[in-house]
């Protein structure tokens, strides 16, 4: 930790620290070349890339893609954060540094909508080439049926009778990737899952 | 007005219809030990509803595919496509009219039945090759191409071993091959070293595991009959294991005695007895090595295509030609 | 022959109109009426390919044909492709040229429902994902889950944990044992397989009270204790469960064909199998000794004695090789966790309904199939913000693309079944 303090002075206010992790938020323009200090620098061999994952901060109007890296040299993982802009979510691509974050970033395309720049191979991974919409996104609700499960008026965000229509639009113009269709078909009442169905 | 032919033409047509009647238990028995032996090796239970002990379940899933729907896909070559399956179990049937079951019990007691047995086998990989190719889908189109690989390659070996014992018997009919045995003990003493080889050829002949390439379940879901349902593939199944029961039938005519018992047989207990007591040892002996090959199948996992390539020509071939100059020494130097 | 045509404009990812599908059927040239009937043979070489333009650069490289070569889909209905999944196959003769898995026919979207679900509930959904391993499945949950909200696991619901991941981990590898014989053509290891998780299943079933999905976890412990009875059974298990294996070695391991089918196929050396994000046994089998229950120690492993097994060729043989040696090492430790079993509470103290405090937390463990992890945010309600899974098996198949060219058709079975997929946990 203390290495990544002098090795990287201006992440110093991002640094963050729980029983095992070590957190660290860098800038997007930043993360290749961090990560590729991380890993192939003798003080840190980070040299296993155990995760890339993404956050959608709706309300906060920003992605997070985060690393966890592992390394044989420190006790904990590494986790680094990286902001993406909502509404154009572009970042670049870590998959020269590791080739196994095809898949990651494949999936994370597919399910938020961020797009990888520099990536080979960014194609829908789970869903249909066709399918239009990200389905982990935030603004994506469930189906109505998820309504009736034991988790049911926890989460305003489930049932779109009771959600506040203007809770994301008033921080966000419609998303990129909803259409305007989409989001019409929501004041009008409906689910938008039951419109983006994939064909 | 010759009777003689009348009455020739007559036994050939009620040879034939009792050979082709027979095709069918015979694959309904040997699917039944495949599944109860098989079972057996894997420590279940197997089939055991129908019939006592389950003994009827391989009759009624012959019922079965007689009552299921025949598809023919859209694209496929429709005349191909509906002969394929006659000709694959034709020529398996056919083969078995040189087959001889007991003294005197042969449908067509030919001079050269050596011959027109391994000829007629053979047709059964035009058969495939038109079913793959007629499906028109790609796996059916490798399983058919492999199996013309295979079944080309392994026929030499297979042919080879065979000529051993024709040069040692100095007869290429089966009834003289058997009769020969009779007198001198039974063939496979003296090719000892190629019955292996003639082993292995005829189970890769008829596409048995661990030589099943052209089916390979787990990489070409079925080979060539992957389109094929109902009868029509019912008679490919057919013909799979009719194959297996005719090469076990060759391998103990050829080199275990027929229908000869272990010990002398009473040449001289002829008629319904003697026919009676050949047909015992005769299917004795067969289902023996029908065994054997389940036994295979449920131990060996399958050989990979080249392997199999590789194994047929740089092993098997040679020793065959080696086997061949051996025997053929030896029977010359026998007569100086 | 070049099936697309390289002028085609690659779209860009965000483009949401980019599915209007007769602008792009035009702009591809695909909007001429197709041949109708079964006049005559389209010819193999083109059947398969998408009417559709490549989206990505890798994409058009598949789907552009050399002379000679055709693609050839495996799945998703295939015998065996270990569950729904798809390879897209590109062959030269038998010979493969290039493969790209296509995933998502078991997507159930369970981050999204886990992200809709209770942090109890969590526990429920995750069991279905990776159906061989269900009890990791729940083991990395619930340790993100303790760290989000902050409570310390009795110390015997933690060695009770550890002896169902074991004795899970035996099974999964044993099945892993009869899965490549069969998808090589032998019949018999895999029901030897079933024979030895049945009686794990057993076990884990009397102490869970469910077969396969076992819902045994939770949040600060564990859902029943283990009786003197179960312990009596689980020994009458340990006294013949190397036979078993053994039973199952003896047809395999020193099979000849079974070594000529998997000795040098798919050599995948260490430094590579990093860079893809291979982890577990397929990383150990290429001489890796990465294994998260030494390298980041969680539950009580760092009291346990095991070793850490290598193989150093990397090829399907090693890996073979690899699971039976773990099976070994399972056994050792459960029979050190059975001994120092502590008398205690299985459960601790938690309210029905969790509400950690606002935080972050990742949780890694070993399953049978390498690292599997879980990043969970919580933001104070009773539902995780985010609920991330990293699965093992999605990350692993990223290698057959890289070590499948040049083998026949045959092979990718072998090399597939090598890499222990399982497409629940693939497709979540």
């Amino acid at each position: 930790m203390r290495l990544l303090l002098d090795r990287f002075p201006e992440i110093v206010s991002d640094l963050w620290t729980d029983e095992d992790t070590v957190e660290v938020q860098v800038p997007r323009d930043r993360v290749v070349d961090t990560l590729r200090t991380l890993r192939d620098d003798g003080d840190f061999g980070f040299f296993l890339l155990a995760d890339a994952a993404a956050v959608d901060y709706g309300p906060r109007n920003w992605f997070e893609v985060v690393y966890h890296l592992y390394s044989d040299r420190h006790p904990g993982w590494l986790r680094i954060r990286v902001r993406v802009d909502r509404q154009d979510p572009r970042t670049p691509t870590v998959t020269d540094l590791w080739e196994g974050a095809m898949f990651h970033e494949r999936e994370m395309y597919d399910m938020m909508g961020i797009v990888f720049e520099g990536n080979r191979d960014l194609r829908r991974i789970y869903m249909s080439p066709d399918y239009k919409s990200f389905p982990q996104r935030k603004d994506f609700l469930l189906p109505d049926d998820a309504a009736d499960s034991a988790a049911a008026g926890v989460n305003p965000l489930e049932r779109p009778e009771t959600w506040q229509l203007d809770r994301f639009q008033q921080s966000a113009a419609p998303a990129v990737a909803i259409p305007a269709a989409e989001s019409q078909s929501v004041e009008a009442g409906k689910t938008m899952a039951s419109e983006t169905r994939p064909r | 007005m010759d009777w003689t032919l009348l009455l020739g033409i007559g036994r050939f047509i009620l040879a034939t219809t009792l050979l082709l009647l027979l095709t069918i238990p015979t694959a309904f028995v040997v699917i039944q030990m495949e599944l109860k032996i098989i079972a057996l090796m894997q420590l279940r239970i197997g089939p055991n509803r129908v019939g006592p002990g389950g003994m009827f379940q391989s009759t009624i899933h012959g019922f079965k595919v007689l009552a299921k729907e025949d598809t023919v896909p859209d694209q496929a070559d429709r005349a191909t496509f509906t002969m394929a399956p006659w000709m694959v179990y034709m020529a398996a049937a056919m083969s078995m009219l040189v087959i001889p079951f007991a003294p005197g019990l042969v449908a067509f007691d030919s001079k050269i039945s050596v011959v027109y047995f391994f000829a007629v086998l053979g047709l059964s990989v035009v058969g495939l090759l038109v079913a793959g190719w007629a499906s028109y889908n790609k796996y059916s189109l490798l399983g058919g191409l492999r199996s013309a690989a295979q079944m080309v390659s392994y026929e030499i070996p297979l042919t080879l071993s065979v000529v051993g014992v024709v040069v040692l018997t100095g007869s290429l009919s089966f009834t003289e091959i058997i009769a020969w045995q009779l007198h001198h003990g039974w063939a496979f003493l003296p090719q000892i070293l190629i019955l292996p080889v003639f082993f292995i050829a005829a189970t890769a002949e008829i596409n048995r595991a661990p030589f099943d390439m052209v089916e390979a379940d787990s990489e070409l879901v079925a080979g060539p009959f992957t389109e094929y349902s109902g009868m029509r593939f019912g008679f490919f199944f057919f013909a799979e294991y009719v194959a297996l029961f005719i090469m076990s039938t060759i391998l103990v005519t050829l080199f275990f005695g027929g229908w000869l018992a272990p010990w002398p047989f009473p040449a001289q207990l002829g008629g319904f007895i003697g026919t009676i007591y050949g047909l015992f040892w005769f299917f004795l002996k067969a289902y023996i090595f029908v065994f054997v090959a389940v036994w295979m199948r449920a131990t060996l996992p399958r050989l990979r295509v080249d392997q199999l390539m590789g194994m047929a020509w740089k092993v098997l071939l040679p020793l065959a030609l080696v086997n061949l100059f051996v025997t053929a020494i030896v029977v010359v130097v026998g007569k100086l | 022959m070049t099936a697309v045509d390289p002028e085609v404009r690659i779209p860009d990812p965000l483009d949401t109109e980019r599915d209007d599908e007769a602008r792009l059927r035009a702009a591809a040239g695909l909007d001429l009426p197709r041949a109708a009937g079964r006049a005559e043979y389209a010819g193999f070489e083109t059947v398969g390919l998408p009417d559709r333009p490549p989206q990505t650069e890798r994409e058009r490289q598949l789907f552009t044909l050399d002379e000679g070569e055709m693609l050839v889909n495996m799945g998703p209905q295939h015998p065996s492709t270990h569950g729904v999944m798809r390879l897209l196959v590109k062959v030269r003769g038998e010979v493969i040229t290039d493969i790209d898995p296509v995933l998502g026919y078991l997507h159930r979207g369970i981050e999204k429902l886990c992200e809709n679900a209770t942090y109890t509930t969590v526990l429920t959904y995750v069991d279905p994902m990776d159906y061989l391993s269900a009890m990791h499945n729940e083991h990395a949950p619930a340790i993100a889950f303790e760290k989000l909200y902050g409570i310390e696991v009795p110390r015997r619901a933690e060695y009770i944990r550890a002896l169902v991941v074991e004795l899970n981990r035996v099974f999964s590898h044993g099945l892993m044992m009869g899965f490549l014989a069969l998808d090589m053509g032998g019949l018999t290891p895999i029901l030897y397989g079933f024979i030895n998780r049945d009686e794990v299943v057993d076990l884990l079933s009397a102490i869970s009270g469910q077969r396969m999905l076992f819902n045994f976890f939770r949040v600060g412990g564990v859902n029943w204790d283990v009786n003197d009875e179960f312990l009596s059974r689980l020994g009458k298990w340990r006294s013949h469960v190397l036979d078993n294996i053994a039973m199952n070695e003896r047809l395999l391991t020193e099979n000849e064909i079974f070594r000529a089918r998997t000795r040098g196929m798919g050599i995948l050396d260490g430094r590579r199998a990093v860079q893809l994000g291979v982890t577990g046994p397929n990383l150990r089998a290429s001489g890796v000794p990465f294994d998260v229950r030494r390298a980041h120690p969680y539950s009580i492993y760092p009291e346990l004695e095991f070793e850490v097994i290598t193989q150093q060729t990397g090829d399907v043989y090693a890996r073979y090789l690899q699971r039976i040696a773990e099976i070994k090492q399972s056994i050792r430790l459960i029979d050190q966790i059975v001994d120092r079993m502590p008398h205690g509470p299985v459960q601790a103290q938690v309210p029905g309904i969790i509400r950690p405090r606002p935080g972050r937390a990742y949780a890694a463990i070993e399953s049978p199939r390498g690292l599997y992890s879980v990043y969970a945010i919580s933001d104070g309600s009773a539902t995780p913000y985010r609920f991330r899974m990293r699965d093992p098996s999605f990350i692993s198949l990223q290698a057959l693309p890289t070590l499948m060219p040049g083998h026949l058709i045959a092979d990718t079975m072998a090399i597939m079944a090598s890499f222990d997929p399982v497409m629940g946990g693939v497709d979540k």
